[in-house]
């Protein structure tokens, strides 16, 4: 099948499965960040029991694989009475994992900061909120612009994983998966998809490195 | 970073006051009971729908069972090493492309890095599995799932040697340029073992996505620990105990290969790259 032909009889559907990778991405992305930064508060927090919860809740989501976590979602679940639609599931697993990965990033970016700092801070009487509003932070974020940029990347990759449930409009990773098992897409239905989600990458690729050159810390 | 007092973690607290001690316990007693709270939820949960029962976890008293999930575990891990050692050489190829100074070669590479890391694993497995047949290719099940994620690994790969290579100070290029010693035989001998070994955490935690992505096999039937995960729910009807248990299985593998990175960070530590590090 011809691009043009393949693009009059799928071009809608291609439009609408990469709109709903995007929306699939920024949802998770904006979940994952939430959750990393709560469990990064409880990482540094004094509370010894909630260190010690976020810190398996990172390891089991950092080294679960996509599939087995969607899975479990999708099929085990049931079982528990837990109905959620397949969209939730994929939004859900798409979101758990980056969020132990994005408290990585702020931990190395926290970690970055240097003791000295904060002792410099603490010897000019700031309280410990204020140490963390005010010198933690700020620099925390300027430093983790990269990695969330990539973790931005990732997420979408993640998204992918819509593919493996029937879901409706379909993702980019299934639309490909669904011409291909009803039509001769053939190559050119796998490059469309494949085109798209590269560009979505270095388009957040160079917004990144330009808010990363804005608010970077020379030092 | 073994230095406990030198993370910046516990550098954020001084020791703390009677009081402030008193509402850290207190934090303490009521973060334990809303953690209890929770499993105890999850496990009542699990109770309520008959999930406890012994007819759905027997399953996992039978030695077949395990022998069935351990060849599934073999699977997954040859499958894992394969595609490393494929990703490794491919990477290498392209990191060495773009680094040589030859402009199309340098574009070229950069075009198939960014186009590697920016598909997602399951479309090049479902390239795999559905259009190459079309040409007429017969693929074994086991390279339909070893070549989408050495692909989808390699152009990391590629970018984490190139880290490396820059990383090495480049007195030793021009040490070894001027004992005589030809390009090639400077970079093989010289620049990329030190490369090499700045790299080595950054590239273990790579074979963690590596041993994930091969979590797909089940896309083309390839008899990995997922695969036959799934033979076994067909098989017995212990859906949730079965995904549970190959899950933990997972994160433990996983779990396992990361603390390998670390550890090799920590002997490589003098040297080592941040990690994420764009040069």
């Amino acid at each position: 099948m011809g691009i043009k032909e393949l693009l009059s009889q799928y071009g809608d559907q291609y439009i609408q499965a990469l709109f709903t990778t995007w929306k699939l991405t920024a949802f998770s992305f904006a979940i994952a960040f939430v959750i990393g930064v709560a469990v990064t508060v409880m990482r540094i927090s004094p509370v010894q029991p909630l260190r010690v919860f976020a810190e398996i809740y990172i390891q089991i989501f950092r080294n679960i694989p996509g599939a087995s976590l969607l899975m479990l979602l999708v099929y085990a679940l049931p079982y528990l009475d837990v109905l959620l639609s397949y969209f939730v599931c994929v939004l859900i697993a798409a979101s758990l994992i980056p969020s132990a990965f994005c408290s990585e990033y702020l931990m190395a970016g926290i970690n970055t900061i240097g003791t000295g700092q904060i002792e410099a801070a603490r010897s000019l009487g700031l309280s410990f909120m204020q140490i963390i509003r005010r010198v933690v932070i700020p620099q925390a974020l300027r430093s983790s612009v990269l990695p969330l940029t990539n973790l931005l990347v990732s997420t979408m990759l993640t998204t992918a994983l819509a593919s493996q449930v029937p879901m409706n409009p379909r993702d980019l990773t299934g639309l490909v998966a669904h011409i291909n098992t009803h039509a001769v897409g053939g190559v050119t239905a796998f490059l469309i998809s494949a085109l798209l989600y590269c560009a979505t990458a270095v388009v957040i690729g160079q917004v990144g490195n330009m808010i990363d050159r804005k608010v970077r810390i020379l030092r | 970073m073994s230095d406990k007092r030198t993370s910046v973690k516990d550098a954020l607290f001084e020791p703390p006051g009677p009081k402030t001690r008193r509402v850290i316990r207190i934090a303490t007693v009521v973060s334990l009971a809303a953690i209890a709270a929770l499993l105890w939820v999850v496990l009542r949960r699990f109770y309520e729908t008959g999930q406890l029962d012994a007819r759905y976890w027997s399953v996992f008293t039978r030695w077949t069972t395990w022998r069935f999930l351990g060849k599934g575990l073999l699977g997954t891990l040859e499958a894992a090493a394969v595609a490393g050692v494929v990703a490794f050489t491919a990477g290498f190829l392209l990191m060495v492309m773009r680094i040589s100074g030859n402009r199309i070669l340098g574009y070229i590479s950069t075009a198939l890095i960014e186009f590697t890391r920016g598909v997602p694993t399951l479309l090049f497995i479902y390239f795999f599995f559905l259009v190459v047949p079309k040409f007429g290719i017969k693929l074994p099940a086991f390279w339909k799932v070893c070549l989408p994620v050495s692909i989808s690994a390699c152009g990391v790969v590629a970018e984490v040697l190139r880290s490396g290579v820059n990383a090495v100070p480049k007195g030793q290029k021009e040490a070894a340029q001027s004992l005589g010693m030809l390009p090639h035989s400077v970079f093989l001998k010289v620049v990329f073992p030190q490369a090499f070994r700045f790299v080595i955490p950054a590239l273990i935690s790579e074979l963690v996505i590596v041993v994930k992505d091969t979590t797909f096999a089940y896309v083309v039937n390839f008899p990995d620990l997922m695969q036959n995960a799934k033979v076994l729910i067909s098989n017995y009807d212990a859906l949730l105990s079965v995904y549970l248990v190959v899950a933990l299985i997972y994160i433990a593998i996983n779990w396992l290969i990361n603390r390998a990175s670390v550890a090799a960070a920590g002997r490589t530590n003098r040297y080592a790259v941040p990690a994420g590090k764009k040069q």
